[in-house]
């Protein structure tokens, strides 16, 4: 895939990956970076990813704590809030808006 | 660069960026962990520590600035300064006091003068009234041209270093690290006039500091650098102030006014000096 445009992408959903990653259980930046990977929106890296934590983090979206795991060294877990499910519902809602009409205005493009 | 002396400059990075000691704290220990967990290259994993301090910066925001320290002596002092060009008066009236430590904006609407005014700061261009007085070494970097086309940027290094009685070697080497701290690593074997704008405008940057100057005089340094760059110079001039450097800088971006100690605004319906007004003097 196209790396710019891959980054352009990104850029304008990340945040949302990553509310839509906690919404079920909490988790910490690099396993949040695996499971990004492993749900095919391919590697991640830190330097992308803990801007975007801390800023759903000073917005109130999630919170976080540092807390030793059940074995290794201390992480810290973020937690989304109701403020955070309500951004996903809302900007969930939005993106699926948004890539419907244009997978609709693209898709018979690509079998050409 | 190793994870260790990675996070040791991303520390140091996010210290200089005034980020919180806690905010730090937590952020270089996350980063850490990461990079435990993952292993790999920091640079890769987080890019070069001063970018990634930069962007966590304006993700949580920078502590309130300290209370400004005591203002160093006067480096510049210019005063009454009018210029005309025929019937045209460019500059009425102006004035502007830059002390050791101080960052000072030159700002206004194009053609007001911004370019002469500083010029007549650096002895290029005479005023028909008024005078400036400078504290001893001063450093000028115009908004283009400055540059040899036929010269290597090292060879640009080297003759401003000859200026200094510094030998070919340590001129070289000093002109290579001041070009780094604009992010700029520079090509040993391309002629200048193969250079692009931007980058001839980061030599032209380099050469203006390489002599240390006590007041620094800017305009419109930054034609044709990147965001990225654009970034760089101004973490660069806050190294510069508080190295002690009494710098003026004339833009036309509104946008790092919240970096500067002074702002003086030369649009004429305004005219007015802004020193100390204290919605404009604060730093960031």
């Amino acid at each position: 895939m196209d790396i710019e445009r891959r980054g352009q992408w990104l850029r304008g959903v990340l945040d949302l990956c990553v509310l839509g990653l906690l919404r079920d259980r909490e988790s910490y930046g690099y396993q949040l970076a695996q499971a990004l990977d492993a749900a095919g929106i391919g590697p991640i890296q830190g330097g992308t990813l803990y801007p975007v934590l801390l800023r759903l983090q000073r917005t109130g979206l999630v919170t976080a704590q540092w807390r030793e795991g059940a074995a290794g060294p201390a992480r810290k877990y973020y937690r989304i809030t109701e403020d955070g499910r309500a951004a996903l519902r809302q900007g969930g809602r939005d993106w699926v808006t948004f890539v419907r009409p244009v997978t609709g205005l693209v898709a018979e493009g690509v079998d050409e | 660069m190793n994870a260790d002396d990675w996070l040791r400059a991303f520390a140091a990075e996010l210290h200089h960026r005034r980020v919180r000691p806690d905010d730090a704290r937590h952020v270089v220990a996350e980063a850490a962990t990461h990079l435990r967990d993952g292993g790999g290259d920091p640079t890769v994993v987080f890019g070069p520590p001063g970018r990634y301090a930069a962007a966590i910066a304006e993700s949580v925001g920078a502590a309130p600035p300290p209370a400004p320290s005591a203002p160093g002596p006067v480096r510049l002092h210019a005063r009454g300064i009018t210029k005309r060009y025929g019937r045209r008066t460019v500059l009425r009236d102006a004035g502007l006091t830059v002390r050791a430590g101080q960052i000072a904006a030159v700002v206004g609407a194009n053609g007001c003068g911004k370019s002469t005014f500083l010029r007549i700061c650096a002895g290029l261009v005479s005023p028909d009234a008024g005078e400036v007085t400078v504290g001893s070494r001063l450093g000028y970097c115009p908004q283009q041209g400055g540059t040899a086309d036929f010269l290597l940027p090292d060879e640009h290094f080297v003759l401003v270093g000859a200026g200094l009685g510094l030998a070919r070697g340590p001129a070289r080497r000093a002109g290579r690290a001041a070009a780094r701290q604009l992010g700029w690593d520079t090509p040993g074997d391309v002629l200048t006039r193969h250079l692009s704008g931007g980058t001839r405008q980061k030599l032209n940057l380099t050469m203006s500091t390489l002599t240390e100057p006590d007041v620094l005089l800017l305009d419109e340094p930054y034609q044709g650098f990147d965001r990225g760059t654009y970034v760089d110079f101004w973490d660069q001039l806050g190294r510069l102030r508080d190295a002690g450097r009494a710098i003026v800088v004339v833009t036309h971006l509104l946008d790092r006014l919240d970096r500067v100690d002074l702002v003086l605004d030369l649009t004429p319906a305004g005219g007015t000096d802004r020193n100390g007004d204290a919605g404009w003097g604060g730093r960031a």
